[in-house]
Order: structure tokens, then sequence, then C-alpha cells
């Protein structure tokens, strides 16, 4: 692999003619300025990259008098006289005097590392004797609509853009490139606003329709397809650094697809941006906020989380937040804030303290700072699927009408309650989710008799174990219930499933001086939940005692009862994370009845009708089961209808009973996705010293940055009104960043081409008329996302051909200047499905789940701890869009990690685009890609025509969209027929090809030309064109 | 002009024709005239060319491998005073922990070499190539917890989102070969408990894709993607790709842009690399002497001492920056067992490697570099007994060594206290160990920087001091 750039331009590498010429040519090709210097465009760069460092925002904290940030600063008389910038007057300006001195006292130093060349010099003389006119930071300051510049060409012109781009180009002495070939065009759009290319049928109504409006037709056709939100969503999950696992060490699982399906469906459906970045920020604080909006503030919760046992959670619980401010600054407004952690920021006009008050917006969730190691983290909330609410809308309807059959037996009911027949016996039951046992008794246990039925009398050491119920792990639904009695204030174990060892592993309730105590342990020091209720219990009585638990991993999800009330609760750990059988782990310890919690602590006294519930039991119920049978009372009609109602009545009442179990269980089936929430009370923030979690220096309250425009009036100091300062007309940031990604996803270079920095460090932007046009025009059309797109897709400018000419290549190298159609590899994701879908291997199904395609074996057991194997997923879930596929941070899909995708840690909201011999590897030898080169080889023997020319055309059609040209098809057909004599000589290479993948292949093609069509469609997949877009 | 300019001048003059042969190239050099990237400039005249980094993933303990510390004997037992504490954070596994009994070490240290360097039983292979290490007993890391000290050993910061050391180097220094990647990773198992490694140890961060590592893993594809489809043979695939290049051509001929020729040249070394990795991890062709110096797991695929071989034959091959990570280190329990079967696994073969770099006359210009992410703790992890412990995680010092190119042969660097918890002397930090590694390839680490959300980032972030005291 040769360097393809960086070498030395200090001059210390004596270069040779052809090459010095030839950076001679490059030079000159560079876009001449205008002849005027202009500060913004031309100054501020220089300024900010190599002086701001030393003289900018953090100048202060350094002890260096002089900033060049602010005009007020930079033209102050210095003492005696000197002024940096005199305007006007270059020479008597410190600033040039400086940075033209000698060594010693030339600027910026040589241990800054940076050095001023000639031209740079000049332009800052230039502009000083110009009169060094400041501007304010171009981005910091609302956009400004310019009317549309004039042009010669104006029947070039379809909409405003064209005249933007048009005009850069006339001044620059270009014309622009002839429209792209119909074929060309319809690939190029339908790749880019669906990512898919179109099929054999679009294109050919596409080519028969003569309509001018042909190609606003099929815009139109393609917005409006559900692959249109699939396409625009992955974008977004990059920046939003969506995956399906936690990241960090550990990289357990997550379940975040719920929000990724918000996103997808948010498109689709044509959200406002100003509701869609709204929802994602503050969804949850809108008033009547709806299951979907709070699923979008999924957004902030799907950076990295830590699980790694040993972490010191504080400082994770920071790096959180700052992950958060660091996203929503990047993808919203485009600018660096992060780098003001530590310090103030040493280009931008942030300060520290600025950080800590935007940071605080963030800082106030009721989460963990070592997260579980298994799925989601708090706060989290069950998020379920269109499907599953028919499904329980379904249920619950149900429900309704038997409720209502139920009701009419009540006459019936009342009637034989207002008369007891038969004896009642003296306590009711739930009688739905109990799990029988079988008794063993462990020591000496003898029985009396108890309020509900026979009572275990235990002594101390003795205790009794219920066989094969209560075998709960941390994310199981229970409840566990009895009744105790002890001659002295209750002390010990109570009802356990907990190693018979001091501070073992399990859950239980137990009594410690006459208090409750609930306990779910893993490691009691730093995995565990602990509470005690604060009601004392009493000696010599009966006491009912329970407790539920919503497998949520929290205290929260904890109720305690006493003698049939919830007990308030008082937390004294609540960190719970790691299931009994962890990895793996064996946890076998039966559900013991005053034992458990070691030798030392077995209960003495009686305990009678223990009993266990794989489900979490009403309060109504408890309280039920604590108090004696007596007329009148809900017990004695639910032991009337349990026990004693006539079939008919009881049928229903079962039903009834039944249906509320199905649709909790129905609940449980819903995924759950992690949520911004608000801590009821509000967490402090401080500024952190060096950045330090647990370095605190001035507390500081929520705020924005003061070079920035301020809360709109009115709006709340939260996320919700940070999210209404974002939308507000007067944010200068939110719709520049967004059209600029927009444009970038297009032309593969945003306006600004440093799309994740518009900061004084960010690039000054190559159409600025056009940036701020066209961010005006988002917000006139209220935000519209699916407009500007069209918007854009039916410029002249976008509908360009992509061909170049070395005079071009020259003039316009990188394409800056639009004066050509874009043409760039697609990313990761589109190279894998339009293979899929030319071939028709393609599930087009949308959302669910992540999927696990085919994947090499072993790539996540060689890295990962506990044997986590990568199993893959079978039948059509294997060729589902690349956007769909599992995300393991730590292991990325190696297809994804090959063709540059954004790696899924932090934020990316740049595409990155490399061309490398392992993309080659990975075209030629994949299975996915073979496998789909034989399926597109069934095609072409199948609905190719007769002859080998018709077939071979096909694929190609069915691949580039186009047909090939004469030399093209000479070059298959010998590609062919080389194919087929090789295939006839190689038996097991022609069934390896015919078979390649794991759906089966039509028994009736001969496997020798499938082979042979395989290799040929192999190839075709291998080619520049198809893997780019042009 | 040193051999690494003169080289880098002949791979860009190279580059440079190859691309205007074929009339592109202006798209590649206007990004080498661009704005986003400063590559590295030789100030110093480089005394390697190479780097083999043997990462011991999960954290060895020095006080049992390579910090003498003989009067800790006398403290056995008894609780870490808090005059050596001093109050420093614990991991959240022992900060729980109400004693924190002094545990020297089983093992046994005695002098070797003529440097008379001390080091434990454990390493005897080592021990025997002493003279040629620079030990260093003053590391010290700002991360407590293995992923954020994995990741801040190979990208200079704690979290995700830098480029690793080695893509640093890609970077800045290029490849010195057609046929292989620049930066090359292997992974091998341990005996012991084993933590997670994650691909961003060996990822290129926000530097451009094609600088991160590339996995060499054993078995029949060394690289993914690398074989044929099964029957498919190198005459298919070379017709295959005369055919495809045909293609590419028209396609270039016609739309003129340089990522077509790229494309086409990458190709090409896709296919030239189909050959010289088998080439290079077929070992068959070694002969017994070298199956005998690196131990008998050198003979089974996969391990780390099959992979140090590899090393060496990636290092004569010209790869860059060749990376082992060994995994198992991570001995929290039952460390006097464990620890000795993982050096049983490692130290043949790494002191082979030594020995086998020297005899090649390859030492001198390959940086060899030992270490794991940080130390253990001299207080015993759980309970201590007579022939047991464990050690929890430990940031404040702990042990590395380097070998070769640049580095001063038979020395013993930096000094801890009496309990192997502080520094007392020569701390080296993670950042000067970059810069010296940088500094050892003539690479000044202040120079070496990639503009990036509109900071100029370098691997040691704003830190690091090249060690002068260890450079030869």
């Amino acid at each position: 692999m040769s360097r393809p750039f960086h070498v030395n331009h200090s001059g210390k590498i004596t270069m040779d003619q052809p090459m010095l010429t030839l950076c001679k040519i490059l030079l000159a090709a560079v876009p001449a300025f205008a002849a005027s210097v202009e500060f913004n465009r031309d100054v501020r760069p220089i300024l900010s990259d190599k002086c701001f460092q030393c003289h900018g925002p953090d100048a202060k904290n350094k002890n260096i008098p002089l900033r060049l940030d602010r005009e007020d600063a930079a033209k102050a008389d210095l003492g005696s006289g000197r002024r940096a910038i005199v305007p006007g007057k270059a020479e008597q300006s410190e600033l040039i005097r400086r940075v033209t001195a000698s060594a010693a006292r030339r600027m910026p130093p040589i241990s800054s590392g940076h050095t001023l060349s000639v031209k740079e010099i000049d332009t800052l003389r230039t502009w000083i004797t110009e009169g060094g006119v400041w501007q304010a930071h171009w981005a910091f300051i609302p956009p400004k609509r310019s009317a549309a510049p004039s042009v010669t060409n104006t029947s070039w012109l379809r909409n405003p853009i064209d005249s933007f781009v048009l005009s850069r180009l006339e001044q620059q002495g270009l014309k622009p490139a002839p429209q792209a070939s119909k074929e060309t065009l319809l690939r190029r759009t339908s790749l880019d606003l669906t990512g898919l290319s179109p099929t054999i049928g679009e294109l050919e109504d596409f080519l028969k329709d003569p309509s001018p409006k042909a190609y606003e037709s099929a815009v139109d056709r393609l917005l409006a397809s559900p692959r249109y939100g699939e396409r625009m969503a992955v974008r977004w999950l990059d920046a939003a650094r969506y995956a399906d696992t936690n990241g960090y060490q550990f990289d357990g699982e997550r379940t975040m697809w719920r929000w990724r399906d918000w996103v997808i469906a948010s498109f689709n459906r044509n959200q406002r941006y100003d509701s869609f970045l709204t929802d994602q920020i503050a969804g949850d604080m809108l008033p009547g906020a709806t299951l979907d909006q709070k699923i979008a503030t999924g957004f902030n919760r799907n950076h990295r989380a830590n699980t790694e046992d040993g972490i010191i959670p504080e400082e994770y619980a920071v790096e959180y937040v700052v992950d958060r401010l660091e996203t929503t600054s990047t993808v919203f407004l485009g600018v660096t804030l992060g780098c003001a952690r530590c310090h103030n920021h040493k280009y931008d006009p942030f300060t520290q303290k600025e950080f800590y008050q935007f940071f605080a917006y963030f800082n106030n969730v009721p989460e963990l700072g070592r997260a579980m190691k298994y799925g989601n983290s708090p706060p989290l909330i069950p998020a379920p699927t269109d499907a599953q609410r028919v499904q329980l809308s379904k249920v619950d309807a149900t429900i309704q009408a038997a409720q209502k059959k139920f009701d009419q037996h009540k006459p019936r009911i009342e009637q034989a309650l207002s008369n007891p027949a038969s004896r009642q016996p003296a306590y009711w039951r739930p009688n739905t989710g109990y799990e029988t046992a079988q008794r063993k008794l462990v020591g000496n246990v003898t029985f009396e008799s108890g309020p509900v039925s026979s009572a275990a009398k235990l002594d101390g050491s003795a205790f009794m174990e219920l066989t094969g119920a209560g075998l709960f792990d941390i994310e199981d639904r229970f409840t566990i219930s009895g009744w105790i009695y002890s001659d002295t204030i209750p002390q010990g174990a109570l009802l356990t499933r907990m190693a018979d060892t001091l501070r073992g592993k399990g859950y239980g309730i137990y009594a410690d001086k006459g208090k409750l105590h609930f306990h779910i342990t893993n490691n009691y020091d730093d995995d565990a939940l602990r509470l005690e209720t604060p009601v004392a219990l009493e000696a010599q009585r009966w006491h009912h005692v329970a407790f539920s638990y919503d497998g949520s991993r929290m205290a929260e999800g904890v109720t305690v009862y006493l003698d049939g009330k919830p007990q308030e609760k008082k937390v004294l750990l609540d960190t719970l994370y790691r299931p009994f059988k962890n990895a793996g782990a064996k946890y076998n310890e039966p559900f013991r009845v005053g034992g458990g919690w070691g030798k030392g602590n077995h209960f003495k006294g009686l305990i009678d009708d223990p009993r266990t519930y794989s489900r979490v039991l009403r309060t109504d119920e408890i309280s039920a089961m604590a108090a004696p049978i007596a007329p009148g009372t809900k017990q004695a009609l639910w032991s009337y209808l349990d026990t004693q109602a006539p079939e008919e009545i009881a049928r229903d009442w079962r039903q009834l009973n039944e249906l509320g179990q199905q649709r909790e269980a129905l609940e449980r089936t819903f995924p759950t996705v992690m949520v911004m929430a608000e801590s009821p009370k509000r967490k402090e923030t401080h500024l952190l010293l060096r950045g330090a979690y647990d370095k605190p220096g001035e507390k500081v309250d929520p705020g924005v940055p003061a070079t920035l425009p301020p809360l709109p009036t009115g709006a709340p100091n939260n996320r919700l009104g940070l999210a209404q300062w974002m939308t507000s007309p007067e944010n200068p940031l939110v719709a520049r960043v967004a059209v600029n990604r927009f444009w970038q996803m297009y032309f593969g270079t945003g306006l600004v081409k440093t799309s994740e920095d518009f900061g004084q460090q960010g690039e000054w932007p190559s159409h600025p008329e056009l940036l701020d046009w066209l961010a005006t025009e988002f917000v006139r059309t209220g935000w519209d996302v699916k407009a500007i797109q069209k918007l854009i897709v039916t410029s002249a400018a976008y509908q360009q051909s992509s061909k170049a000419t070395p005079e071009l290549i020259q003039k316009d190298p990188d394409n800056r200047l639009i004066s050509r159609g874009p043409r760039f590899r697609m990313p990761a994701e589109m190279v894998r499905d339009q293979a899929l879908s030319a071939s028709g291997l393609l599930t087009e199904k949308l959302g669910g789940p992540s999927v696990k395609p085919y994947q090499p074996a072993g790539l996540w057991k060689e890295v990962v701890m506990q044997d986590m194997d990568y199993t893959q997923s079978k039948g059509p879930d294997t060729y589902r869009r690349g956007l769909y596929t599992f995300w393991k941070r730590t292991v990325a899909p190696p297809m994804m990690a090959t063709f540059d995708a954004a790696n899924r840690e932090a934020c990316v909201v740049r595409e990155n685009r490399t061309n490398t011999p392992l993309q080659a590897l990975n075209l030629m030898n994949d299975v996915t890609f073979l496998e789909a080169a034989r399926f597109v080889a069934q095609r072409m023997l199948t609905e190719g025509g007769p002859t080998s020319d018709a077939r071979l055309a096909h694929g190609f059609r069915l691949i580039l969209a186009r047909a090939p040209q004469p030399a093209e098809l000479n070059v298959l057909r010998n590609s062919l027929s080389y194919h087929l004599d090789y295939f006839a000589s190689n038996e097991p290479a022609s069934s390896a090809f015919a078979k390649m993948g794991d759906s089966t292949a039509p028994s009736d093609l001969p496997p020798r030309e499938l082979a042979a069509y395989t290799a040929v469609a192999s190839m075709l997949f291998n080619l520049d064109e198809a893997v780019t877009k042009e | 002009m040193n051999p690494i300019d003169q080289h880098k001048l002949l791979v860009t003059r190279r580059h440079f024709f190859n691309k205007t042969a074929t009339g592109v190239g202006t798209a590649a050099l206007a990004s080498l005239l661009g704005s986003e990237s400063k590559a590295a400039e030789t100030q110093f005249t480089p005394k390697a060319k190479r780097v083999i980094y043997l990462f011991q993933h999960g954290a060895p303990s020095q006080l049992d491998l390579f910090d003498y510390k003989p009067d800790l004997v006398k403290a056995r037992g008894t609780d870490l005073p808090e005059s050596i504490r001093m109050g420093q954070r614990l991991t959240g596994m022992t900060a729980y922990q109400t004693t924190f009994p002094t545990a020297p070490s089983l093992f046994k240290f005695k002098q070797h070499g003529k440097s008379a360097m001390w080091l434990s039983d454990l390493i005897p292979h080592t021990a025997k190539v002493a003279d040629e290490l620079c030990l260093i007993k003053s590391m010290k890391t700002e991360a407590i917890n293995h992923d954020p000290a994995v990741t801040f050993f190979q990208t200079g910061f704690q979290l995700a989102g830098r480029p690793s050391a080695g893509a640093w180097v890609s970077y800045g220094l290029g490849s010195m070969n057609q046929d292989l990647p620049s930066f090359v990773v292997m992974v091998s198992q341990g005996l012991g408990n084993s933590q997670a490694l994650a691909d961003r140890a060996w990822g290129s961060g926000f530097l451009p894709t094609k600088y991160q590592g590339v996995k060499f893993r054993s078995g029949a594809d060394p690289v993914l993607y690398l074989s044929n489809p099964e029957g498919y043979s190198p005459t298919a695939r070379r017709r295959f790709l005369d055919d495809l290049n045909k293609l590419n051509e028209m396609k270039m001929a016609e739309y003129q842009d340089p990522e077509i020729s790229t494309r086409i040249s990458q190709y090409e070394m896709a296919f030239r690399m189909q050959t010289s990795v088998p080439e290079l991890a077929d070992l068959s062709k070694e002969p017994e002497s070298t199956f005998e110096l690196y131990g008998p797991d050198s003979r089974k695929p996969g391990t780390y001492a099959a992979n140090c071989i590899l090393a060496r034959r990636l290092a004569e091959r010209g790869v860059r920056f060749i990376q082992l990570f060994h995994r198992g280190w991570d001995q929290h329990n039952n460390l006097p067992r464990e620890i000795a079967k993982q050096c049983g696994q490692t130290d043949q073969a790494s002191a082979a490697l030594i020995t086998d770099l020297k005899q090649r006359g390859l030492l001198d210009d390959t940086l060899v570099i030992w270490g794991g992410e940080f130390g253990r703790t001299v207080y015993s992890q759980g309970v201590l007994t007579a022939d047991n412990y464990g050690r929890d995680h430990h940031p404040r010092c702990f042990s590395l060594w380097a070998a070769g190119g640049g580095i001063k042969p038979g020395i013993t660097f930096g000094e801890t206290d009496d309990y192997s918890y502080n520094i007392t002397e020569n701390p080296v930090e993670v950042h000067d160990l970059h810069a010296t590694m940088m500094r050892c390839l003539g690479i000044d680490h202040l120079k070496l920087t990639y503009k990036f959300q509109g900071r100029h980032y370098r691997l040691t972030d704003v830190h690091g001091n090249v060690v002068k005291g260890i450079l030869a």
C-alpha cells in the first residue's frame, strides 16, 4: 500500500522538476479569490487555525494579554501605543511585525508547531491595508436570504439552487456539465432517495415516459416509498451513534431498535424537522407526550454505557452527559462545544462554564453510572410496536366483552353471597400465577395450626425448602408471601432464595431487629438491591408479609407489604445489574422458608402458607390475602367465585382472569427502549475542574452559550426550552447544519465541508449564499424535509452528468464548484443493499429487532468475554437491509467496517470514504455478494431470454440499471465463455458456485451454466460503477 | 538523506508518476496540498523502521515478574499502610474491601546478564535476553479499568474515537511494501481470566479507514475474505480481474474519475495479498530450529508463539506496525497459578522473537515493546493464604520492557517504592512511551497531527515527553 498523500511540503524534500511544475499548475488551479480580502472567508481561518490556540477565547487562562478573536481586543492599545491591528496601516500593526519578525520573535512561535505561509502573511497584510474590516463569525449570525444571483445561461436553471451554482461556475469561467442520461439519473436518484437501484420495470417506465414531468413523478414516487425512510435513517443512526450493544468492555446487548424504527417512520411520514428535533431532545417533556414522543428521546440514550465491574460509577455518569452534549451540539448545532470541557474553547467563543451550563440540561436523568450488563438501563419504557398496540387493544376489547358477560351474573352472585350456603375457608388467596411445590424439610420441623393452614415450626436452625418453586432471576416478575409468628421480636431469614451464607447471592426477605429487609444480591457490595421498611414487626402475633418485584432491577420495582399494606421503603443500595445466571453462571439455590442468609440467621418461630407467584400481584389482591374472609368483603366474593360459584359463572370468572393474565403476558413481550426522563429533584451541576468527575468547581445553572441568541422569551430553562431555542427562527445554526448535511448526502461533500464544525476552525462554505438560501427556504417551508430533498434532486445542478474532463479535474478537482454531477462510492450499507435488491434477494421488511446476516465464524469469540458468540439469522432475516444488521460496538459488522461505515462509538456526521484492497476481497469473496451473484445468474438464465448476449445484458441491467455498450458486452461474452470452459473441467467448483449461500438453487438449472453466469455476475458486482453512485 | 525520507520520496514519486501516467492524481495531490493533515516531518534520524508491540492484555503483575521487592516478605499480611496508599482511588471491586493485606510475590527473583537485571523465575527465557532489554519499572497510566486503559494505551485517550498508535504510524510513515497492509494485528487466547478486546484498539479513529490495523487470523482466511470461493483457482481469479480491469478502464476513459484508477490498483493489491498473505502465514517452510526456538506452542496456529513467528515474518516483509494481543492476564484471583500458565504461553516465544530478530540483523531497526495496560496491586484481592492471592488493577506503577531500534539495551529504568505502589524515580506516562516510540521511528510526536473537528490532534494529545534516558 503506497501512501497517496502527505508528503512533506516544508521544502525539506527536494522535488524534481516535473513535480514542481505540477504543483504550480495545481496551485494556479485553486479557485482564485476575488480581488479584495474578506475577513470571514480569508482572514479568520488563518487567525483561528494559527493564532487562537493562544490568542483566543482561552487566552486569559494562559495569562496572555492579546486576544485576536475579538475586534475590540485585537485593535486595542496594548500599551506604549502598540496595537496588534492598525486598520489601513499594515506596517504599524504589531501583528504584521511579529509574523514577519526574525526567528526568536516570530509568531507563531516554533514551539506551537504552526507556521504562516508567505501567502497567508500577504492575506493578513492586504486585509489590514484595505482597512481591516472585521466581521462576526458567519455561522453565529442568522442566515441572510439573498436574491438568486443573475447569470448568463438562464436556460439551464431549474430552481433557485441553480442560480447560485451557475453564478459561481460562470465566475470561474466554467460551464455546467450536460444533463445525465435518463438511466444514470434514475439510478442516481433512486440510490439517493431510497438507497436501492431502480428495478428494470421502474427503469422502463421512466424511459418510456416522454413527459417533462417524468423525472419529477419519479422523484415523488421515490419520496413516497417506505424505502426512503430507511435510506434517510441510516445517516441519522450514524449521527446518533445508534448500536445494539452497550460498548466499552463487556458490550452486552441493548434494545434500541424501537427508537431506530421511530426514526424511519418519522422520515416516511415527513415529520417537520423542528418537530423531529424537539421530540428527540425533549419529547418526554411535551404536554401529553405520546409514546412515540417518549421513544424519540432515545436519541440521547444511544451513547455507550459502561458495565465493567470495577468502574467508579460517578466517573461514567459524567461521560454519558458529556456524550449527550457532544452529540447534540455536533448533530444539531455543528459546533465543537465538547472542546470546552477542560478549559475555555481554544477557537470558538465558548467558555468552560458555558460547557457545564449546556451540560446541565442533560444532567438531570435518573440513571446509573454503571449500566446494566444485559439489556436496557433505566430510565426505560415499554415500547410496543404498532402491531402490538393493535394486539393489545384487541385483548382489551375482549376483556371488555368478557367483563360485560360476567357482569350479567351480578344479581345471581349478590344473591348467593347474601345467604352463604356453605362454609367458606378462612382466607382467600389468588390462584393464578401460583406455583405449586414439594415441601422438603431440613432439620427438625414440626407443624402446628396457623392462621391459614398448617404452619411450620422452626427452631432457629431447621428450615423448609419449596422444591421447584421460586426459581426466579432478576429479570423475572414475581411475588412472595407468607405468615410469620415469633415469640420474640422477629429476627432472621423468612422467605428467601439465597445462598445460605452471610451476604450471599439471591433474593429474599428477612427480619432484622423487627424490621423487614428485602434483598436481591449478586455481589453484596456493589451489585445488589437492598431496602428496609421502617415499620417494626411485633412479637407474639401473626404478621402477613409479602413483596412483589417487577423484574426492573430497580428498588422502584419492589413493593413490600406488611399485613396487606404497602410499606414505605428506605433504599439502602440500588445498584443491581447482573442476573444470578450471569453469562452462564450456575445458580441452583432452592427456595427456603426460614433459611438462607447464613446459619446464624435462620428464623425461629412459625411460618404459615408460604407462597410464590410468577407474577406481580396487585395491591388489592395482597391486602385481600392478609385479612380473613368476612361477609360483604371482596375476599368473600372472590372466594365464592373461585370455589363455589356454579360452572357458568365460574367459567366466565376464570375467563376474565385468564384474559387479565394474557394481557400481562402480552405486555411482557413488549420491547423496551431507553428514554430521557427528568429526576424529580433537580441534580446540581458543577463546573468540573479540568473536566474531571471528582473535581467539582462552582455550581452552574442550565444555559446556552452567550455568543448565540438567548432562550426565547417564556421558554422553560430545561430540555424543552433548549429544543425551543434550537428551533427558533433566531438560531443561526440549526437549519444551516441540517441542509448542509442533506447536501453532503447528495454531493459527497457539504457546502461547508466540515459538516461537523461550523465554528471558526470549520471550513468557509463553498457557496455561502446558497447555504443561507437553503437554510431560510427550509424554515420558510415549515422545515419540510421531503420538500428540501425534492428541491435538491430536481435542481439542474444535481442532474448534471458526472463525467469529467481533464480540464474539469484540473479546475474543480473535488467538484466543490458543482461543475458536474456527484460521483462517489456508495456508503457501506448501500453497497450491500443494492446487491441484495439487484439480485432479488432483499427482504423488504420495515423495522423490527436487528438481524445477524452472514459473518465469518469466530469474529466475536476471539475478542469478547464469556464466549458470547454470533448466531447467524436464518431465512429472510439473512437478506435484510444493512441498517437492520446487528451492530456490536466492539466488533462492528466486518463488511460495514471495511467500507468505512461510521463506528457507532460516538457521533459521526461526515462520511469517510477510502478505497482499499480489503474492500476488493470483500466484494469478491464474501458469501453475501456471491449468493447475490448466483441469484442474478438465476435471473439471467430464467428471465434474460434465449441468447447468452440477452442474458448478459439482463444481468448488467439488473446491477447497473443500463444496457451494456458493445465493447462491454464483448468483455462479458469472453468472460462467460472462459468460465463455461473453466467450470466444465472443474466440477467441484461448478457445484460450489451453483450453491453459493444458504438459499437453495433451483434444481432445473444446469450447474455449469449457473456457475459461469454467477462468476460473471460477481464480476459485475465488483465493478467500480456497481459500488459507485454516479 | 536518511533511509525513511528516501523511502518516502521514492514511494511518493512512484505513486505520483503512476498516477500521472494514467492522467490522474490531481485529486490525490490536491488532498496532499490540502489543509486537513500534516504529515510527520522526520526531524530525527529514525533508529527503527518498524514496531512489534506484544500487548499483554489484562495487565500482568509487575510484582511477580519484574519489580523485585525482597523486603515485602516482612510486611506479609499486614495492611497496606496509608502512607503508601495516600487515599488513591481503588476499583469498584476492592473499594469495599475492609483490609488490604500485603501480598509479597511467591516467586523467586534472580539477577541476569551483564546488566544484572532482576527478573522473576516465571520468565527464564526472557531472563536469557535480559541484556537486550530496557526494563521500565516506572510506567503509569490514568485509567483504572481495562477498557479505558487499553484504549488509552492504544490511542492516547481513554474514550473511544481516537486513532490507534499503529494507525498514526501508518499514516505518518506509510507502508514499506506493496503486498501487505502496513499495520497488522493478531490476537491470541490466554489461559487465565480474559477481558474483552475491541476493534477500536487497532482502529483508525478519525483518520481514514485505510490506516486501521488489519487483523490476521489463524485458519483458512488469515485476512477476512482473502480466499477465493471453493475451487476457484488463482488463474481463474486472474482472468476475472483482467476482465474486470478492462471494464473499469472503459469507465475510466469515459468518466476520468481518479477513484477508478485507484480501485483498479486496489484490486491488484488484493490479488497480490491472495498470494503474499498465505505465503506469509504458511510456517511449513520454517526450519525445525525455528520451532525449537519459539517453543512447542509455536507449531499450533493461532497461539501467541505462532504469532511471534508471524511477527518476525511480517517484519521481514516490511510491515510497519505489528501488534500482538495476548489475552488472559487479569488475575484478580488465583494469581500464582494463573500467571504461571500465562508465562508458560508467552515467555519463551517473546524471548525467541528478540533472539530471532537479532540473529537476522532485524533487531537494530525493529522496536519491540512488551507490556500490559496497567499493573496490579501489592495488596491481595480476596483472602491471602500461604500459597494464594489475587491482585486488583493498579494504575500508579507497573513494568514494561522495550528492546531494539533506538532503545538502550540492558538497563532498568525508573524505580518504585517498597510496595511497588508509587513511582519514586523517573515516571513514564503512556504519552511519554508514545512520544518515545515515535522518536525511535524518526517522528516528532508534536508534529504528526491531523485536523479533526477544528483541532490538530496528535497521538500524545497535549502531553508526552520523549524519555531520553532509555534512548540508545
